[in-house]
């Protein structure tokens, strides 16, 4: 147990330095961000090889924080854990949220009664091995992850990223702007496609609905590992981005922190996009788009907790 | 060997008892208000010294600074009357290598933080060195000016031009001595050759090439052509998100100028061979230690990043800094080093608060002495370390000036581990980690060492009887 508590710490230390990297004089240092990487690589192997995942899947009322997750109790160090019915909330739009894109979220949205479930199961089914596996795919070259989108378990569309969504944190949504948005499909704001999901937040009543059964771990929600930049508006920007000093491993947290990421990335958050804006203060504006989801307890938990929270 | 510092022992920049001209620059740019570098915390900020190194005769001391600054020390010539008295090193000369730049491409700040600088050998009256910052390599050439023409026939004593209608004799100007001015000028700008950050430079035995090495290249130059470099190592993968590791560190072999070394984040040194092939990423040599197991934790990998590599002067072993320990490798044996010494180990047990404070990632680095019997790194506290190769001894000595009165005897420090703390040890937790020593520098042939706390150096010569 101590070490998933110390694991989660050191997760949330490894991306609050990240972040805060952008903002150093000289541009992100390669190398340094590179050993914070591979720490973080190091502390979520053993945050997730947890043998009791199920502990917190319990039906209704306590859903874990995170998906997947097999977190420890309340999230120790993090603050309250959501009461139960936020908590409903919490993970659902976790899930399918971090999925990147407008259209995804789209579907999230308009299946509706299929995203519940599918957050549910995606929720439940966040065993540590399908994150695992989510991490192991998230390795693959974008493109062939690409590939594994549309999969998986039914609903899956609405989380087609699978467990990498859970490797998305709402809390840094460049959503921060939008209701559901900041927690759920945020990340791409920069897409106008994405909806406009009223502030009533379909994806909580989803979430809300989908309460109860949940546990099957949803199957096949393949990780998803979409190019996610790719969307992302100047995308030749991300890819010029990578020839700039970016780690590779670092990289890999973009699933984490969205379309975010190029933004904490990118030295000038005035790169054209409200959504680095936004995600500047992003972890610390977290409040107004975890509003829609009706849990003001989250505004509480450090906001990095909740980019662990997806972890 | 018994060491105390010399009268004159460090270079705080607030210390006015330089020779005039040096003393006026820095107190000009003090002065300039409107440069935000000076605000009253930047300056202390901008004078963190970031790389020593004396030339090949010791007879110079060059040191790098935050600010983009590069100041030069030279040791005094023994005077007939003050036989006893070893040469004390004093200013020489000080100029402004790097400016801050700004990347317009990527909006991007480029720092003018120097991060090496490397000495050419003598070759003539004037003196050149290598400096370096993220992106840019400039050579330096600092020359003396003693004498000044005088006697012009077109233009008068101030430099104005003399009508020619009333000059009515010709004389030959004639060369008057005048106080000595040490100048330096840029002579040659090595730019635009490195998209990651620039960490070494070294230059090689034929003296007419030089490399230069950031995270993910590492290029070669020729010291006459600037607008182009050969690029001899490249280690960055197609798709980043598969990096793994960086280069850390890379230098020659001290006599054969086909052979050099690059050191990564893995904890691994490769020594290549450029006769081999045109792109070095093939490796000659490959050192490596297995990792010690029991060991293992979130921040193995960590402190085992190298963050320095130096050949021995005799070009047979190559000596690595990672973060806890100092290894000494034997270029005939990949395996494992020969010689492995503890800095800090009572440190291990504490790395989840240095990472949480940035401390982990500070890159200590580590020298030689010339008779490569002695190694020496720097640490915390202003605690620095030496290890007898020979007779396995070690000591701890601090830099401070509490403890460092002209000419008073370097004391040995002890940092207590646990237990009962002595009278003059110190306990790990009292340390000051805000205090460390990361460059150091050995006079290529005599004891005489130069160390850098933060802002302020200290040079140290071994005592005398």
């Amino acid at each position: 147990m101590e070490f998933k508590l110390e694991a989660h710490r050191i997760v949330s230390i490894s991306l609050g330095k990240i972040y805060n990297s952008r903002g150093q004089r000289g541009g992100i240092k390669l190398h340094k961000n590179l050993l914070v990487s591979l720490v973080l690589r190091s502390a979520r192997q053993v945050y997730l090889s947890d043998p009791c995942p199920g502990l917190y899947l319990a039906g209704s009322p306590v859903p874990p924080p995170q998906p997947g997750e097999p977190a420890a109790g309340p999230p120790a160090g993090w603050g309250e854990p959501p009461p139960p019915a936020a908590r409903a909330a919490w993970p659902e739009p976790e899930t399918p949220p971090e999925r990147p894109a407008g259209p995804d979220a789209r579907r999230a949205v308009d299946a509706e009664p299929a995203a519940p479930g599918a957050g549910d199961t995606l929720q439940g089914g966040e065993a540590a091995a399908t994150a695992e596996a989510a991490w192991r795919r998230a390795e693959v070259p974008r493109a062939a992850a690409a590939g594994g989108a549309g999969d998986p378990a039914g609903g899956a569309d609405v989380c087609p990223e699978g467990p990498r969504a859970a490797h998305r944190p709402c809390a840094c949504p460049p959503g921060g702007e939008a209701g559901p948005g900041a927690l759920s499909c945020a990340p791409r704001p920069a897409k106008d496609e994405r909806p406009v999901p009223p502030p009533g937040c379909p994806r909580k009543r989803g979430a809300a609905a989908g309460d109860g059964p949940a546990d099957c771990p949803a199957p096949g929600s393949s990780p998803l590992k979409k190019p996610r930049r790719h969307p992302e508006e100047p995308a030749g920007g991300a890819a010029a981005e990578e020839e700039e000093m970016e780690t590779g491993n670092v990289a890999n947290l973009i699933s984490i922190f969205g379309s975010s990421f190029s933004g904490l990335l990118r030295k000038s958050p005035a790169g054209g996009r409200e959504e680095a804006e936004a995600e500047e203060s992003g972890p610390e504006a977290a409040e107004p788009g975890q509003i829609c989801c009706d849990q003001p307890v989250l505004r509480d938990i450090n906001p990095w907790s909740t980019a662990i929270v997806a972890f | 060997m018994v060491l105390q510092p010399s009268e004159r022992h460090y270079r705080d920049w607030s210390d006015r008892r330089w020779k005039g001209q040096e003393s006026r620059v820095l107190t000009d740019r003090l002065q300039s208000p409107a440069d935000p570098r000076r605000s009253v915390n930047s300056v202390m900020l901008a004078d963190i010294i970031s790389t020593v190194e004396f030339n090949h005769t010791g007879e110079l001391l060059a040191t790098g600074d935050k600010g983009g600054r590069v100041v030069i020390f030279q040791r005094e010539q023994e005077s007939k009357n003050q036989v006893h008295r070893r040469g004390e090193y004093n200013v020489y000369s000080t100029f402004q290598s790097h400016e801050p730049e700004f990347d317009y491409l990527k909006s991007l700040e480029i720092e003018e933080k120097i991060n090496k600088i490397r000495w050419l050998p003598q070759q003539n009256a004037a003196y050149f060195l290598l400096s370096t910052n993220d992106k840019t390599v400039k050579l330096w050439k600092v020359s003396e000016r003693d004498k000044r023409p005088e006697g012009y026939n077109l233009k008068d004593e101030e430099g104005r031009l003399r009508d020619p209608a009333t000059i009515t004799t010709l004389r030959v100007p004639v060369l008057r001595p005048m106080d000595l001015m040490v100048e330096a000028t840029p002579r040659r700008v090595f730019a635009n050759a490195h998209t990651y950050h620039i960490n070494s430079i070294s230059v090689n035995s034929d003296y007419e090439t030089y490399m230069s090495a950031d995270d993910l290249r590492i290029n070669l130059w020729n010291f006459e052509i600037t607008n182009q470099s050969f690029n001899i190592v490249d280690i960055k993968p197609a798709n980043m998100e598969e990096l793994t590791e960086v280069i850390t560190a890379a230098e020659f072999h001290p006599h054969h100028c086909n052979t050099f070394v690059y050191s990564s984040s893995k904890g691994t040194i490769r020594l290549c061979d450029m006769r081999a092939s045109a792109l070095c990423d093939r490796h000659t040599k490959f050192f490596e230690e297995p990792e010690d197991p029991s060991n293992r934790s979130f921040f193995s990998e960590i402190i085992s990043s190298i963050s320095d590599v130096k050949f021995s002067h005799s070009g047979r072993y190559i000596m690595t800094r990672d973060y806890l320990t100092v290894k000494v490798w034997d270029l005939n044996m990949e395996n494992r080093p020969i010689e492995t010494y503890q800095v800090h180990d009572y440190l291990r047990s504490k790395l989840c608060s240095l990472y949480e404070n940035d401390c982990i990632f500070d890159k200590f680095e580590c020298v030689w002495n010339g008779s490569d019997s002695v190694i020496m790194t720097g640490s915390y506290n202003n605690f620095f370390r030496m290890f007898d190769r020979n007779t396995k001894r070690d000591v701890t000595l601090e830099a401070s000036r509490e403890n460092s009165k002209p000419r008073a005897i370097l004391k040995p420090r002890k940092v207590c581990v646990g237990g009962k703390r002595r009278k003059d040890e110190i306990s790990v937790d009292s340390l000051d980690f805000s205090k460390k020593i990361l460059h150091t520098a050995w006079h290529p042939s005599e004891n005489i060492i130069a160390v850098a706390a933060t802002n302020n150096l200290y040079i140290f010569q071994d005592k005398v009887n």
